[in-house]
């Protein structure tokens, strides 16, 4: 209903996630939600809980112990939802680029809508993220999104997918 | 009249809990969210795409809030106080069940925190009708409220039952059962969008039956009613903002040392 | 119609060990059919019956205590066990001596020698009738033959896939509807020696009947039961001796017409063969080894009928309890004993063991409620009684058919149980539910409990003790139960599909009358209390019946996991217990004794 939709960006809860970052962007992250920058003004509240949650901010260049959790994490979120990529290691794998085990950059497994740039990004920069994420969220449908990538293999993402539909189950691993 | 104030009960107490967040974050120097915030949560909520584990677990969350609400409704209207703790211990129970019918750690966590958190404030609950009753000579709120000098007569009760609001409120030093950075909300995790909502206005609900019995000590004076409750509000947000989690077992036990021998010595005191 | 109620039973044991199957099935239900209608018949008679039994039963009654004693001695010797002769002798000896002793009275006592038994309404003559039904006996026979006829109709289902000969089995089922029998006595005997004896034949039938699969723990365990319930018998026997001396009466309602002297060491001994009997700790030893036995003897014995002797006795004596010291101290018993109780059952893990624990508590509920002796807390104590036969018979034959089709018995085994066996779960949940929240009987009963003795409080604020621990017991209690149930909850997501559970009609039918009746009798409780509120206290249950309708509705809702930290492999929790300290719990088993000799001493002193 296009009344309650108005209410999306008053209240934007946030799911956290390290997917092997450096913890400095979480800090920043931790300073954002501080009383310093208060990003609770916006109403936003730091869940811990994908079931809940609107915003995914996500840290890390994502390591191969973490790309799993990372999609698990995502197909709970229930729409509509926006993932934020915060700091240059989640954009791009930043100072990681290119190591053995990380896999430069969320957004080759789930859809990313922000971008921040910065190693360690400022918590301004995370605010104004948050602020044009919420832009995006107003606009998005219900619809279910789906995460590019798991391990290469398009059948395993319909796996994945197909317990989010009681219709079609299909009893995984 | 009073069908209205219980019909916007939970909005009440959304007010309240609105209040309650800016309150908190002015004494640490925020801004804080605006007062309306938990409407536009709501709101939002509404239109999240719902996911459910299973139809009773969902279920049971709803049954949960519409026996709160039931057992605030009984407070408007006056009935037995002992009843009224029970149909709260009904409710309770319900979302207990609904915490254990996952299988899920954080939200079993929650469910045994919770039980334990009974454990604590139920006793005490019931001791303070116990001393209402003694006083005034009627378990029904629609005679306690005509009479007055409880606060004179049952000071100790008082102050037991002010041990038991931050328990009751989920706040510190007592927010055992919610804890989210320890076991993300408990019993309210595997919960999303429309069901979600049931449970977050159930919270309303509870700032509403707990504060009702602060409110009941001030008898047939409503103003210090009114200003009971303003005080108990400000001193358990200042302790809140102030200490830091206990331990479930150690609230049980305090609760039962401290809160426990409080009630039992007013009453003796009254019966003697 | 009484002896239909005692000599039916009889009959019965008999033809079962002569049918087959389906003879049984078909006696088992005759028997609860017309148990039931009779019992209901004479509970709303209301017109109190006595007998004078001849004194050629009298004499067969004394022969056979003497054989029973010398059988127990007999068991003593060969298994053992000095505590079961030494106890079984001094009984021995201290009934000879009364029987000794009460001849010299029997010019007064004994009356017409006919072989027949002569009805005679309650006259008021010098003596009084051997067995007299009152409103208590009544409400016991209700109890007895209900729900003790749905658990032998259960029993013989039971039997089928216990390992054991025919005749064992036919022996197990004739020693049920025996019992039936001695428990309907029990209940109307007015003669506290007719009391002693039938007494000592439920502790035989708990022996023989823990007993019965005859294995090393199951022997101990019996023997553990016959000792701690002999001293039962001895206390008894020390109250009939007093009674006899000081009154020279061994008739219950003689006894308590009289006032002062020695009543109340008499009252004091027989309350403390109450406790005995109820398994009141120190003595909760024997009630939790009993959970060995065969189910269905762990319904009837252990929570439903027998241990409700407890209770009943009190009951019994609570006229001449009333606001004395002794009542005093008897309720405070009463009340910690539900606290403790409650308390030592969080530690256990064995699910029969922890519906003993709370068998011990809540027996432990009623005989305070009965020794605080008013009008109200006695109707309650009764209230209670009927309530939790019914709930604990629920829970136990739930329990039962937990072992025979799941071969379950721990606790610990029975995570995620309710996705293998729903319907099962859900006879234990509303056992549970019955026995702790509104609108349900047992439910009801606490909260006019608290009411009653609330407002007692002014004239006796001693019990101020027994409602602080009643209110912390039952907090207690809501802990145990729901904290058993999150084992057996833990349902995975709707994404697996749930497997059809099939109970054998033989444990469904019993299910399913019990729950009927909990239901049915929990209403009818709110009905008569004529409380327009009361009854709306019953509204959240609407929510049951519009369950099925929203459940469809819910068809529309996405499934998903539960959230496991984004891992893909669920973990699960483990049970929580809460365990005193080994010292803690010696505290508590030698202060209750202190208090178990406290109520001797403070009937000799008053
Ligand atoms: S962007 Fe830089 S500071 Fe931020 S997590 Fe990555 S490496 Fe650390």
């Amino acid at each position: 209903m296009k009344f309650f939709t108005s209410f999306r960006k008053k209240s934007p809860w946030i799911l956290h996630y390290n997917a092997g970052s450096c913890n400095g962007c979480d800090i920043e992250i931790l300073a954002a939600l501080g009383p310093k920058f208060d990003l609770e003004r916006f109403g936003v509240i730091n869940t811990g809980n994908p079931k809940q949650s609107d915003i995914f901010l996500v840290t890390g260049p994502v390591t191969y112990r973490s790309r799993e959790r990372l999609v698990e994490l995502y197909s709970q979120i229930p729409e509509p939802k926006v993932v934020i990529a915060v700091g240059s290691c989640t954009t791009t794998g930043g100072v990681f680029r290119g190591m053995y085990n990380v896999e430069d950059g969320i957004d080759q497994y789930i859809p990313v809508d922000v971008y921040v740039p910065g190693c360690a990004s400022t918590p301004q920069l995370i605010i104004d993220a948050i602020v044009k994420a919420l832009e995006i969220l107003e606009n998005k449908s219900k619809e279910i999104e789906k995460p590019f990538k798991l391990f290469g293999s398009v059948e395993t993402i319909g796996n994945k997918l197909s317990r989010l539909n009681m219709a079609k189950r299909v009893k995984h691993d | 009249m009073i069908w209205i104030w219980i019909a916007f009960a939970p909005i009440l107490g959304g007010l309240v809990y609105g209040g309650e967040r800016v309150l908190r974050a002015r004494m640490q120097r925020r801004q804080g969210p605006p007062f309306l915030q938990p409407f536009y949560d709501m709101f939002k909520l509404l239109d999240k795409r719902t996911l459910i584990v299973h139809a009773p677990h969902a279920l049971l969350a709803v049954a949960h809030f519409f026996a709160l609400w039931f057992s605030v409704a009984a407070i408007f209207l006056g009935w037995n106080l002992l009843y009224i703790v029970f149909l709260h211990l009904f409710a309770q129970i319900v979302l207990i069940l609904a915490g254990y019918s996952v299988r899920s750690a954080y939200s079993h966590l929650g469910a045994n925190r919770e039980l334990l958190m009974l454990v604590a404030y139920e006793p005490i609950l019931i001791l303070v009708a116990v001393g209402f009753y003694l006083v005034s000579g009627s378990f029904d709120i629609a005679q306690i409220v005509r009479g007055g000098g409880y606060l004179a007569q049952m000071p100790l009760l008082f102050i037991a039952l002010l041990m038991i609001v931050p328990i009751k409120v989920k706040k510190s030093p007592f927010d055992v059962g919610e804890a989210h950075q320890e076991i993300v909300g408990g019993v309210e995790i595997e919960y999303s969008g429309m069901f979600y909502e049931f449970l977050y206005m159930a919270r309303f609900l509870e700032y509403i039956f707990i504060y009702s019995f602060v409110f009941i000590f001030a008898g047939v004076s409503y103003a210090l009613g009114a200003a009971l409750v303003a005080g108990v509000f400000l001193l358990v947000n200042l302790v809140d903002n102030a200490t830091a989690r206990v331990h479930t077992m150690h609230m049980v036990k305090i609760i039962y040392a401290v809160a426990m021998s409080l009630a039992i010595a007013n009453i003796l005191w009254i019966v003697l | 119609m009484l002896l239909t109620l005692i000599l039916l039973p009889i009959a019965a044991a008999f033809l079962i060990l002569f049918s087959s199957k389906y003879i049984q099935y078909f006696l088992s239900v005759a028997v609860l059919a017309s148990g039931s209608y009779y019992s209901i018949l004479l509970f709303t008679s209301a017109e109190n019956v006595s007998f004078y039994l001849s004194s050629f039963f009298n004499t067969v009654i004394i022969a056979a205590d003497i054989v029973l004693l010398l059988y127990f001695l007999y068991q003593g010797k060969k298994y053992n066990s000095l505590k079961v002769i030494v106890l079984a002798a001094v009984q021995l000896l201290l009934f000879l001596y009364i029987e000794h002793v009460s001849a010299g009275h029997s010019a007064q006592v004994v009356v017409d020698g006919i072989t027949k038994f002569t009805i005679e309404y309650d006259t008021s003559s010098g003596h009084s009738a051997e067995i007299a039904v009152d409103e208590l006996s009544r409400f016991m026979f209700l109890i007895i033959n209900i729900v003790g006829g749905i658990i032998v109709l259960y029993s013989v289902r039971y039997m089928e896939d216990e390992t054991a000969t025919p005749r064992k089995k036919q022996l197990f089922i004739a020693a049920m509807f025996l019992f039936l029998s001695v428990m309907n006595t029990l209940v109307c005997a007015n003669s506290l020696m007719l009391f002693f004896f039938l007494f000592e034949m439920t502790t035989l039938a708990s022996y023989l009947l823990i007993a019965f699969r005859n294995d090393e723990v199951s022997r101990t365990n019996a023997l553990r039961a016959l000792w701690m319930n002999q001293i039962g018998g001895v206390v008894i026997l020390l109250g009939v001796l007093v009674a006899v001396l000081g009154f020279g009466t061994v008739m219950f309602d003689t006894l308590l017409q009289h006032s002062g002297g020695v009543l109340f060491l008499s009252v004091a001994l027989l309350s403390m063969a109450a406790l005995v009997k109820g398994a009141s700790i120190p003595f909760d030893g024997w009630l939790l080894g009993a959970m060995v036995a065969p189910t269905p003897v762990s319904a009837m014995l252990h929570s439903a009928t027998m241990v409700k002797i407890a209770p009943y006795l009190i009951l019994k004596l609570a006229p001449a309890l009333g606001a004395t010291l002794l009542g005093g101290v008897l309720s405070i018993t009463g009340g910690l004993v539900f606290v403790t109780a409650s308390y030592l059952a969080l530690s256990r893990f064995v699910f029969k063991e922890i519906l003993g624990y709370s068998t011990v508590a809540l027996l432990g509920l009623m005989m305070a409620l009965a020794a605080i002796g008013t009008k109200e807390s006695m109707m309650l104590a009764m209230v209670l009684m009927g309530f939790h036969a019914l709930s604990k018979a629920l829970l136990f034959l739930a329990a039962g058919v937990l072992e025979k089709q799941y071969h379950l018995k721990s606790i610990e085994e029975m995570s995620a149980l309710v996705h293998r066996a729903p319907k099962t779960v859900g006879y234990i949940l509303l056992g549970f539910v019955s026995l702790t929240l509104p609108p349900f009987g047992l439910f009801m009963g606490k909260l006019f409990a608290i009411t009653s003795v609330a407002s007692l409080l002014r004239e006796r604020p001693l019990l101020l003790i027994v409602l602080v621990s009643m209110i912390i017991g039952s907090a207690l209690l809501v802990l145990l139960y729901f904290k058993v149930s999150s084992a057996l909850l833990s349902n995975p997501s709707d994404t697996l599909s749930a497997e059809e559970e099939r109970i054998p009609y033989g444990f469904s039918l019993p299910l399913i009358l019990l729950s009927v009746l909990i239901v049915g009798t929990g209403a009818g409780f709110i009905v008569i209390q004529h409380d327009a509120l009361l009854a709306l206290l019953a509204l959240p249950l609407i929510f049951v019946f519009v369950l099925p309708w929203i459940m469809r509705g819910m068809e529309r809702y996405d499934r998903t996991e539960p959230y496991h930290c984004g891992e893909k492999e669920p973990f699960d929790t483990a049970l929580i217990y809460y365990e005193p300290t080994i010292r803690v719990k010696q505290m508590i088993y030698w202060s209750f004794t202190l208090l178990f000799a406290a109520v001797a001493v403070v009937g000799a002193l008053s």
